[in-house]
């Protein structure tokens, strides 16, 4: 059972879930007023319904995995880590940099990160400079046009490099 | 003769240029987002949540009701022409479509596919005209005891019906449930599990949720597991059906619309039931039967696309008059309700006619929209499916990016984005449904506050729930959901043994 062990933690951590619920549940008033329930009951609920949900999945995952599961799950069985690294470096620079450098620059570098990974994830790496050229030009291509229509046909604010409101 | 004279009011108000253009938008991009793997309705419409803080409420609703069912008919031509299988609702028209299309009859599929939608849809339209307003008439006579107890069926069928399991459903729902309690409760105004953060009060965003759980966590997960997966494409013959596939199209699609219609009513959400039972009869009656699973019957794609429909517009019966969302797409549209202080239910129809009835209008005017996007555009929108995986799904993250980020200008919510993406990735391997979590998260609030209201209409007594002869027939229908399955499960068990 190679599922063994992350089927154990995620019950564990639907456990250690329902404590910091029930934990953040004591902090809250109980005063009932007519209604018989307070704020602090649905929170209780909740905590105590996840404590059982995590209980029974750890005892799932301990005595032959989880019932009702394909025997494998959807797709490879082994997980293309070095290409999820790339997608999560886009994703979190983008977080990063997004108020700096404005909307439009950081999620092309965002995209131009993501293609790397998913080209590699295909067996079919690309890492000419022409490629890295051609992907930030589609990603212009996309950010760029969303971007004018979000700002200039919607009114909504998006950070950009400029206050000029184009880039 | 009321109805009448507010539909046309409707027809008027959604009849304005700026609006056919919103229903035009909204059918494109649907369209388009079907067809598009990766990225279904729920998160498109969560994407564009940010335009209801411009548009006015009309315009923007019926862009999303657009996107809402323009996403179905697009999604038929994804699954009829790609060999994969895509989501489960319109994973039974790619068993029959696909076999069609490999025998060179994808013309036909298509065909009877996005007609069989328009006049799944159409019908739909018109029981929503008749019925919104007398279920409204009638759900003003709910209490708040028959509300939650409404509520929790909503909770129970989403959550421990249509998934595999149901600890995997419940712990699903109970996540969201908890997400749903960060921010002010609404009925003491106390701050719950704010962390002293001032963001927090406000709740957390649905867009954040909608998109991490759905978009992000199918990007990485197409990264991850799916790199390697090659996908072929059949070949598009004529958009054409012949005399005999229309007589053979027919009654199925009736048929269809008659099942998945009460389906969407009924607080049990989904589309996969009504598909299924669709291709079911379909099979059983069909004169063909030799034809199902080897060269691909046409009834079996006309049935489950009709019923998928009917069931998403009957989706809409719930939602706009009790307020009760049954399916993901549609507790995203409640958001946008809510968004604009507006709170679906039966005092809508009153409140709000003019919306409501605008957007009725536009669903008679978008199913026609869609019938010309869809049968003679067809090949524009099969061009869509040669969009290299890597350029698409990247081009993913650049929307949920502007989704999320759009809504509230946190830079802090793009991590949190990833960090939903991650659980969503994790709940996708290990095959924890992601619906409820939404439905949860959404609703959770709302049924709280009737528990509450209830609760003191009964002077603080348990017994409200059960001394109301609604609220207590529901109350049993909850309990045979949950318990009925399993007890079947271990009286045949039980009769194996012994037999």
């Amino acid at each position: 059972m190679t599922h063994k062990l992350p089927q154990t933690l995620i019950g564990v951590g639907t456990l250690v879930l329902a404590g910091l619920m029930a934990v953040g549940a004591t902090q809250i008033s109980s005063d009932a007023g007519y209604s018989g329930v307070g704020p602090n009951f649905v929170p209780w609920v909740v905590a105590i319904a996840l404590a059982l949900c995590g209980g029974f999945l750890t005892w799932e995952a301990l005595s032959g995995g989880y019932r009702q599961m394909d025997e494998e799950g959807p797709g490879d069985a082994r997980g293309y880590w070095p290409g999820f690294t790339w997608v999560s470096a886009g994703m979190l620079l983008n977080a990063l940099l997004i108020t700096y450098i404005g909307f439009i620059l950081s999620c092309t570098l965002c995209f131009v990160l993501a293609v790397r990974g998913y080209k590699a994830s295909q067996g079919a790496p690309d890492w000419s400079p022409m490629a890295f050229v051609k992907d930030a030009l589609v990603g212009l291509a996309i950010a760029a046009p969303v971007y004018w229509m979000f700002t200039k046909l919607l009114a909504i604010n998006l950070p950009g490099l400029t206050a000029t409101g184009w880039i | 003769m009321d109805i009448w004279n507010q539909l046309i009011q409707g027809f008027i108000t959604a009849g304005t240029p700026v609006n056919l253009l919103w229903a035009l938008a909204g059918c494109t991009i649907g369209t388009a987002i079907g067809v598009l793997p990766g990225i279904g309705p729920a998160t498109a419409v969560a994407m564009l949540l940010p335009i209801t803080l411009q548009v006015e409420p009309t315009g923007s609703m019926i862009f999303f009701a657009g996107i809402y069912y323009g996403a179905m008919y697009g999604g038929s031509t994804t699954s009829i022409l790609l060999n994969t299988p895509g989501e489960a609702g319109s994973m039974v028209t790619a068993m029959e479509g696909n076999k069609m299309a490999k025998n060179g009859r994808a013309g036909a599929a298509l065909a009877t596919a996005a007609i069989g939608s328009f006049v799944a849809g159409t019908i739909g339209t018109v029981v929503v005209t008749i019925a919104a307003p007398v279920v409204a008439k009638y759900a003003v006579l709910l209490g708040p005891p028959e509300y939650f107890m409404l509520m929790m069926l909503a909770f129970v069928t989403v959550s421990a019906v249509l998934g595999k399991s149901m600890v995997r459903g419940l712990t699903s729902l109970f996540i969201g449930l908890a997400i749903g309690l960060i921010g002010l409760d609404q009925i003491s105004g106390q701050a719950r599990y704010t962390l002293g953060v001032p963001e927090l009060m406000d709740g957390i965003e649905v867009v954040l949720i909608a998109v991490g759980l759905f978009a992000v966590s199918e990007a990485l997960y197409v990264m991850l597991y799916e790199g390697r997966q090659v996908e072929t494409q059949n070949k598009l013959s004529k958009v054409h059906m012949t005399r005999e596939e229309w007589k053979r199209s027919w009654p199925a699609w009736l048929r269809a619309t008659a099942i998945g219609l009460p389906f969407g009513t009924i607080p049990a959400g989904g589309s996969e039931i009504p598909t299924f039972l669709s291709y079911a009869t379909e099979k059983k009656l069909s004169k063909h039967k030799e034809e199902f699973g080897t060269i691909g019957a046409i009834e079996g794609v006309a049935g489950p696309e009709a019923a998928n429909n009917a069931a998403i517009t009957a989706t809409l019966i719930p939602l706009l008059t009790l307020g009760i969302p049954t399916s993901n797409t549609a507790a995203i549209l409640l958001g946008a309700f809510q968004n604009y202080g507006i709170q679906p239910g039966p005092q809508l129809l009153d409140k709000n006619a003019a919306l409501v009835w605008a957007l009725i209008a536009s669903l008679y005017i978008g199913n026609v929209m869609l019938l010309v996007l869809n049968l003679p555009m067809v090949g524009l929108w099969v061009k869509l499916l040669k969009v290299p995986k890597a350029q698409l799904y990247a081009g993913i993250l650049i929307f949920a990016t502007v989704g999320v980020y759009g809504m509230r200008q946190s830079a802090f919510d793009l991590v949190l984005l990833y960090g939903i993406g991650l659980l969503g990735l994790v709940m996708r391997r290990y095959d924890f449904p992601a619906a409820p979590v939404v439905i949860g998260m959404i609703l959770g609030p709302l049924a709280e506050a009737q528990m509450r209201n209830a609760m003191s209409i009964g002077e603080g007594k348990w017994s409200v729930f059960v001394e109301r002869p609604g609220s207590l027939s529901l109350l049993v229908v909850v309990v045979a959901i949950l318990v009925l399955p399993r007890l079947m499960k271990l009286l045949r068990g039980k009769m194996r043994a012994a037999g």
